[in-house]
C-alpha cells in the first residue's frame, strides 16, 4: 500500500498537467497486480584473467542475489510499474532500492493521443540487437533482467487504422546525461502497415548524436517464417575505446583514462534476421548485425595488451599496487557496453512444450565475427498458474584476446523464481 | 455426327450442372457456418470476457482470463487479464499477428504458427467465427450424443487460421455447433471440441467450449464465455503501434 500511496501522489502531481475531461472519473480505482521474484546468480571468475589484480574492485566473478517486489497496474488514471528490490553481492552489504519504473497517463480523444510521465518506450524489431531503439536503449541478451526503467517523456501521437505518428520529448529539460538514454531529446516515430509488412521509422535529435535516423521492417511471408531488418545512421557517433597508444606508465595508471570516448563523424548500425517456427513447439531465430559504435577486434587486443602492461608495472619501484588495481578495474568498463563487437551473429533455438505443460527451453549462441569470441546460454523454464521458475547457464570464451575470452568471468549459473498475486 | 453430338450435349449439360452446383453447395456451407457462428458471437462488434481453465488428468492446472474485442474484418484484440500475464496483448488482423509483452512494450510480429504455442492457444480464444475463414462441403449426416447432425468438412481459406481443417458437426434442427475435430497443418487431429449452451439475454449461445487435446490426451481446456457485450472499439485501437498504450486497458 505504500506503493499505492506513492502512485496516488504521482497521479495527483501529474494529472493537473493533463486537463482531460473524464479521465479521473473513468479510472477511479486502484487495480494492481503483484509479483515477487527471487533471482540468484553464481559467477565463475576467470582465474587467468589479465585483469585479475583489479577484479576485487569490480563486481566480476561475485555471486549475487536479489529479491524484487513488483506492482503493476493502475492507480486512478496513472499506469504504474514500481519495484522494490533488496539485493546482495558476495563481499558487499545488502542494499535496498525503491524504483518507480513507470508512472504515466495515456489519454486523448479520437485519433489524437497524448502521454506524459515515465514510460517504457522500447522500439525496433530485433531480438539480439535493436538499432532504432534510440529512446529506451534497452539492454539485450541479459539473463533474468530486472524490469526496465521508463524514460520521462511527453508524447503527442496520431493513430489511424494503418499508420501512427508520434512526437516524443524525452527527458525534458535535460541536456547531455551520463548515459545516452538520459539525454534530453526530441524524436519523431512513424509506423505504417504496408500490405503484410510493418514499416517503422525514427528520427531523433539530441546534443550527443545530433540527428539519428533509422528505419525497420518486419514481415511474415509464410505461416512459419518472419523476416526483419533494421538500419540506423547517426550524424555523430560515439564509441568507447581503450587508452590511445602510445601510452606512458602514468597514462596507464590513470583510471579515468583507461577507457576513453571517441567521437565519430558518423556511425551506422544494421540488423537482419528471421524467425522460423515449427508446429512441434520449436522456433529458431537467426540474426546478424553490424554496430559501428562497438569496439573492434583491435580495441580488445589493445585493452588486453594494456592490461598486461599494467600488470607488469605491479611491483615496480614507486608504483602502488592500488594504482595498478584501480586502473585495471577501470579498464573493465569496456565490458559493460551493450555490444562488444562490431559484427556479430546470433542463433536462438527455443522450445515451448506443445502439450501445454508450461515448460520452455532455449539455447542462445552469440558469436562475435571479428574476433572469434562466443557467449552461449542454455536456459529452461516452467510456468504454472502463478509460479514461474527459470534456470540456466552461460559460458563465454573464444579466441585469445577476443572480447568474450577476455571477459573476467568464464560464465554463470542463474535461477529465478517468481510468484504472481 | 449425330452420335458425336449427343455425348457432347450430355457433357455440356453435366459440366454446366456441376458449375452451377459447386457455388450453390459452397454458398450452403457458408450459410450453415454463419448460422453456427450466431451461437458463438452475439453481434458483429463485441467484447467477450473469457476464462480459460486448463485441466490435466481432470484436475485444474491453470486459469487464465482474457478480454477479447472482436470487430468485422477478421480483427481481434486479446487483452490478457490474469495477474501472471498482465500487460500482454495480442492483435489479430486477418492473417497478421502481433504480441506485446509487458517487459518490452513494443509490438512484436509473430507467425501464425507462434500464436498456437503456449498454454491455452490464444488462437482458440480469439477466433470466434468460422464463416469468414472457412469453406468446404457437407459430407453427410451423423448422430453425436444422440443429436442428429450435419457433418461438414471445412478448410481454412487463409493461412492465418489456427486449424487449417475442421470437421464440424452442426445440429440439423437449429445449426448449433455440437462437435468439432480440429486439425493442424500436418493434418494431424489436434483437438476435439464440444459445446455447451446457455440462455444469454434470451438467446441460446455457447457458454462453454471444451477442447480435448488429441495429441496430449491428459489435457483438457475449458473456454468459458463469461460475458458478451456490444463494444465497438475505434479502428485505431487495432493498429499495432497503439498496443503499447494503456488506453486499451481502460476500456
Amino acid at each position: 500500500m505504500r506503493l499505492a500511496g506513492f502512485a496516488a501522489r504521482v497521479a495527483c502531481a501529474v494529472s493537473p498537467l493533463l486537463p482531460i475531461p473524464g479521465v479521473a472519473a473513468e479510472n477511479a480505482a486502484v487495480d494492481l497486480d503483484w509479483k515477487t521474484r527471487f533471482v540468484g546468480e553464481a559467477h565463475s571468475p576467470r582465474e587467468d584473467s589479465v585483469f585479475a589484480a583489479g577484479l576485487p574492485l569490480t563486481s566480476f566473478g561475485r555471486d549475487r542475489a536479489r529479491l524484487e517486489q513488483e506492482a503493476r497496474g493502475r492507480v486512478g488514471p496513472v499506469s504504474l510499474l514500481a519495484t522494490g528490490t533488496v539485493s546482495g553481492q558476495e563481499g558487499a552489504r545488502p542494499s535496498r532500492k525503491l524504483l518507480v519504473n513507470e508512472a504515466y497517463i495515456d489519454s486523448g480523444s479520437g485519433e489524437n493521443r497524448i502521454s506524459a510521465g515515465k514510460k517504457i518506450l522500447s522500439g525496433d524489431v530485433g531480438y539480439g540487437f535493436r538499432p532504432i531503439d534510440v529512446i529506451q536503449r534497452e539492454a539485450r541478451l541479459q539473463v533474468l533482467p530486472p524490469a526496465l526503467e521508463g524514460v520521462p517523456n511527453a508524447t503527442l501521437g496520431r493513430f489511424s487504422a494503418e499508420t501512427a505518428y508520434s512526437i516524443v520529448i524525452a527527458n525534458p529539460g535535460h541536456g547531455r546525461g551520463s548515459d545516452p538514454r538520459d539525454d534530453g531529446s526530441l524524436a519523431l516515430r512513424y509506423y505504417r502497415r504496408a500490405g503484410g509488412a510493418d514499416l517503422h521509422g525514427v528520427a531523433r535529435f539530441s546534443d550527443r548524436f545530433r540527428v539519428e535516423t533509422g528505419t525497420a521492417m518486419s514481415a511474415v511471408p509464410h505461416e512459419s517464417l518472419e523476416l526483419h531488418a533494421s538500419f540506423l545512421v547517426q550524424r555523430r557517433g560515439e564509441r568507447q575505446v581503450p587508452l590511445a597508444e602510445p601510452a606512458s606508465p602514468g597514462d596507464l595508471l590513470t583510471p579515468d583514462r583507461a577507457v576513453e570516448t571517441q567521437t565519430l563523424g558518423s556511425a551506422k548500425k544494421a540488423l537482419a534476421g528471421f524467425t522460423w517456427t515449427w508446429e512441434s513447439g520449436w522456433s529458431f531465430i537467426g540474426e546478424t548485425w553490424w554496430d559501428g559504435t562497438a569496439p573492434t577486434a583491435a580495441d580488445w587486443r589493445r585493452l588486453a595488451s594494456q592490461a598486461r602492461q599494467r600488470g607488469a608495472l605491479a611491483g615496480a619501484p614507486g608504483v602502488p599496487a592500488e594504482a595498478v588495481a584501480g586502473s585495471l578495474a577501470a579498464s573493465t568498463r569496456l565490458f559493460q557496453l551493450p555490444g562488444l563487437s562490431r559484427r556479430a551473429a546470433l542463433a536462438h533455438l527455443a522450445w515451448t512444450d506443445p502439450a501445454g505443460g508450461g515448460w520452455t527451453a532455449a539455447l542462445d549462441v552469440l558469436r562475435t565475427l571479428e574476433d572469434g569470441g562466443y557467449s552461449a546460454t542454455a536456459a529452461a523454464g516452467w510456468e504454472g498458474n502463478r509460479w514461474r521458475l527459470d534456470a540456466g547457464l552461460r559460458r563465454s570464451g573464444g579466441s585469445p584476446d577476443s572480447a568474450y575470452r577476455l571477459l573476467p568471468e568464464r560464465g554463470l549459473a542463474f535461477v529465478g523464481i517468481s510468484v504472481a498475486f | 455426327m449425330f452420335e458425336f453430338r449427343r455425348p457432347l450435349r450430355r457433357w455440356i449439360f453435366f459440366a454446366t450442372a456441376l458449375l452451377l452446383a459447386v457455388p450453390a453447395r459452397a454458398a450452403d456451407v457458408k450459410t450453415l457456418l454463419k448460422e453456427a457462428d450466431a451461437f458463438r458471437l452475439s453481434g458483429e462488434s463485441v467484447r467477450v470476457d473469457t476464462e480459460v481453465r486448463v485441466l490435466k488428468s481432470g484436475s485444474l492446472d491453470k486459469t487464465r482470463l482474457y478480454a477479447v474485442y472482436v470487430k468485422p474484418g477478421r480483427r481481434s484484440l486479446v487483452v490478457f487479464r490474469s495477474s501472471s500475464e498482465r500487460g500482454q496483448k495480442m492483435l489479430m488482423l486477418g492473417d497478421d499477428f502481433w504480441l506485446v509483452v509487458p517487459t518490452s512494450q513494443r509490438p512484436l510480429r509473430i507467425t501464425p504458427m507462434q500464436k498456437l504455442l503456449g498454454d491455452a492457444s490464444t488462437g482458440d480464444v480469439a477466433s470466434l467465427t468460422w464463416a469468414e475463414d472457412y469453406d468446404g462441403r457437407v459430407e453427410g449426416e451423423a448422430e453425436i450424443d444422440g443429436v442428429p447432425c450435419l457433418k461438414l468438412d471445412i478448410a481454412g481459406q487463409r493461412r492465418g487460421v489456427s486449424y487449417p481443417r475442421i470437421v464440424l458437426y452442426l445440429a440439423k434442427s437449429d445449426r448449433r455447433p455440437v462437435h468439432a475435430e480440429l486439425y493442424v497443418a500436418s493434418d494431424k487431429l489436434a483437438k476435439q471440441a464440444a459445446f455447451k449452451f446457455g440462455d444469454v439475454d434470451g438467446r441460446k449461445l455457447v457458454t462453454l467450449m471444451v477442447l480435448t487435446d488429441h495429441l496430449w490426451r491428459e489435457r483438457t481446456t475449458e473456454v468459458h464465455y463469461l460475458s458478451r457485450s456490444a463494444k465497438t472499439l475505434p479502428d485505431h485501437y487495432y493498429n499495432p503501434a497503439f498496443l503499447a498504450r494503456a488506453d486499451i486497458e481502460n476500456r
